[in-house]
């Protein structure tokens, strides 16, 4: 069933606190607009970890070209269903 | 073209217990982030090829201000830097530098000649490099007995990791260098001589110097695996005939617009002066990228691309064994791991270009 961009963004919120292992933050209170770089301090190779992890949840492939774009959950919310949508 | 869809999950390669436990080690060091230091324009000898004395950075004014390092380092760890490497020319001619370093920024390597020894509070990696026999050193690099030297300032030092270079010209002579290091209990690693920007000596490797490299590598590989640390990962990434920025796409910033993440946010080449610039920004400055097969290069360039190994267990474990390597080559007491791939693998490519 098509998520809508809430429940994609509940989801990687959810993806990036069990794989950074974030405390005193939920899925829900988790800020989508957050920068991941400058303010969660993510690096690439943390990045690359999500990426493999989004892989695996939503079944698409993200370029690593497209890295230093993705800086926070709502941009790459719009990006996964972006590319859900331009497989259909 | 659309890239093909992996076979694997990521959750599948990694619930392969000895795939998972070797990515749980790995993993604790994604903190580090490096940046690189010329820590003065001397050095006590002068080889043929030397990166150092290539291009601009040779002219830099030297800093020697103790204080001017500390404030340096400390700006350096206040914006995420958590390992450094010191080179250029011959860091071992100013300890009281390192000293600072070393006091501010507590993980690190040197890379160094041998020559001099570097005192023991400086608790880094030493990298001390060996461009062949005693014979070939003194005609490449125009000093006498370095091997026995640097065997003398370095035994039993745990900090100690020598760094062979192969050339054309010296491939057979690593087999008498490693038994003499494997014998005296010293680790090493392999290093592919990388031709500097308009650089057409003889050291440039060939399409079959890189072979029997190759060869070489896998050899002492199998006969040393308890001081030669590197993988047979390594050794394809780092003897095939595309350098390291054609196989990987360079994520230095030399090669890199993007300032976003990763080494093309981070990393900065400072010279002696203590300046940096981002157009010359790389582990190797004044490397020719088309021929750049540098150890240190491909310890940040082939690790950064974790996302395109991760398509099945065999190729991801080779992508382990590379990080193990790199992980045992630079942080002192990290315990290089057994070999997960044996076998060579072609490595995967990236995004398909137009």
């Amino acid at each position: 069933m098509p998520q809508t961009i809430d429940q994609t963004i509940i989801r990687i919120a959810e993806i990036i606190i069990n794989e950074l292992k974030l405390e005193d933050v939920t899925p829900e209170t988790f800020d989508p607009d957050l920068d991941l770089i400058d303010e969660v301090g993510i690096d690439s190779m943390d990045l690359a970890t999500i990426a493999l992890v989004l892989r695996d949840e939503f079944g698409i492939r993200i370029d690593e070209d497209d890295y230093p774009t993705l800086t926070s959950v709502r941009i790459i919310s719009h990006y996964i269903n972006d590319k859900l949508n331009s497989d259909e | 073209m659309t890239a093909p869809q992996p076979e694997y999950k990521f959750a599948e390669i990694i619930a392969d217990p000895l795939i998972r436990e070797r990515w749980e080690k790995v993993r604790q060091y994604f903190f580090l982030r490096e940046s690189t230091y010329d820590m003065t324009n001397r050095c006590n000898i002068r080889c043929e090829g030397c990166y150092y004395f290539s291009g601009e950075k040779q002219f830099a004014r030297e800093n020697r201000s103790q204080a001017d390092w500390r404030t340096l380092l400390e700006g350096e760890k206040q914006r995420g830097i958590t390992f450094v490497v010191l080179a250029g020319a011959e860091p071992s001619l100013v300890p009281e530098l390192c000293a600072v370093c070393h006091q501010v920024i507590p993980l690190g390597a040197i890379a160094t000649n041998g020559i001099r020894p570097i005192p023991r509070e400086i608790d880094y990696r030493i990298h001390i490099s060996v461009w062949g026999n005693d014979r070939s050193s003194e005609r490449i690099r125009k000093a006498p007995d370095m091997l026995v030297r640097q065997l003398v300032n370095y035994r039993e030092d745990p900090r100690a990791l020598f760094v062979y270079t192969f050339t054309p010209d010296n491939i057979g002579e690593a087999r008498e260098v490693s038994r003499i290091l494997a014998d005296n209990g010293q680790q090493l690693t392999f290093n592919m001589f990388s031709a500097p920007v308009g650089y057409s000596g003889p050291l440039r490797h060939s399409r079959e110097s890189l072979l029997r490299t190759r060869e070489m590598m896998s050899e002492l590989l199998e006969e040393y695996p308890q001081n030669v640390l590197f993988s047979p990962y390594n050794i394809v990434a780092h003897t095939a005939e595309q350098s390291l920025h054609q196989l990987f796409s360079c994520s230095y910033p030399r090669q890199n617009p993007s300032a976003a993440i990763g080494l093309g946010k981070s990393f900065r080449q400072y010279r002696t002066d203590l300046q940096w610039d981002r157009q010359a920004a790389c582990c190797v400055p004044d490397t020719d990228c088309s021929d750049c097969r540098h150890y240190a290069a491909g310890s940040a360039v082939v690790t950064a691309r974790m996302y395109r190994h991760a398509t099945d267990p065999v190729t991801f474990s080779a992508w382990l064994d590379y990080m193990d390597t790199y992980l045992a080559v630079w942080v002192t007491g990290y315990p290089k791991g057994a070999t997960l791939c044996p076998t060579y693998i072609n490595p995967p490519a990236g995004k398909e270009r137009p």
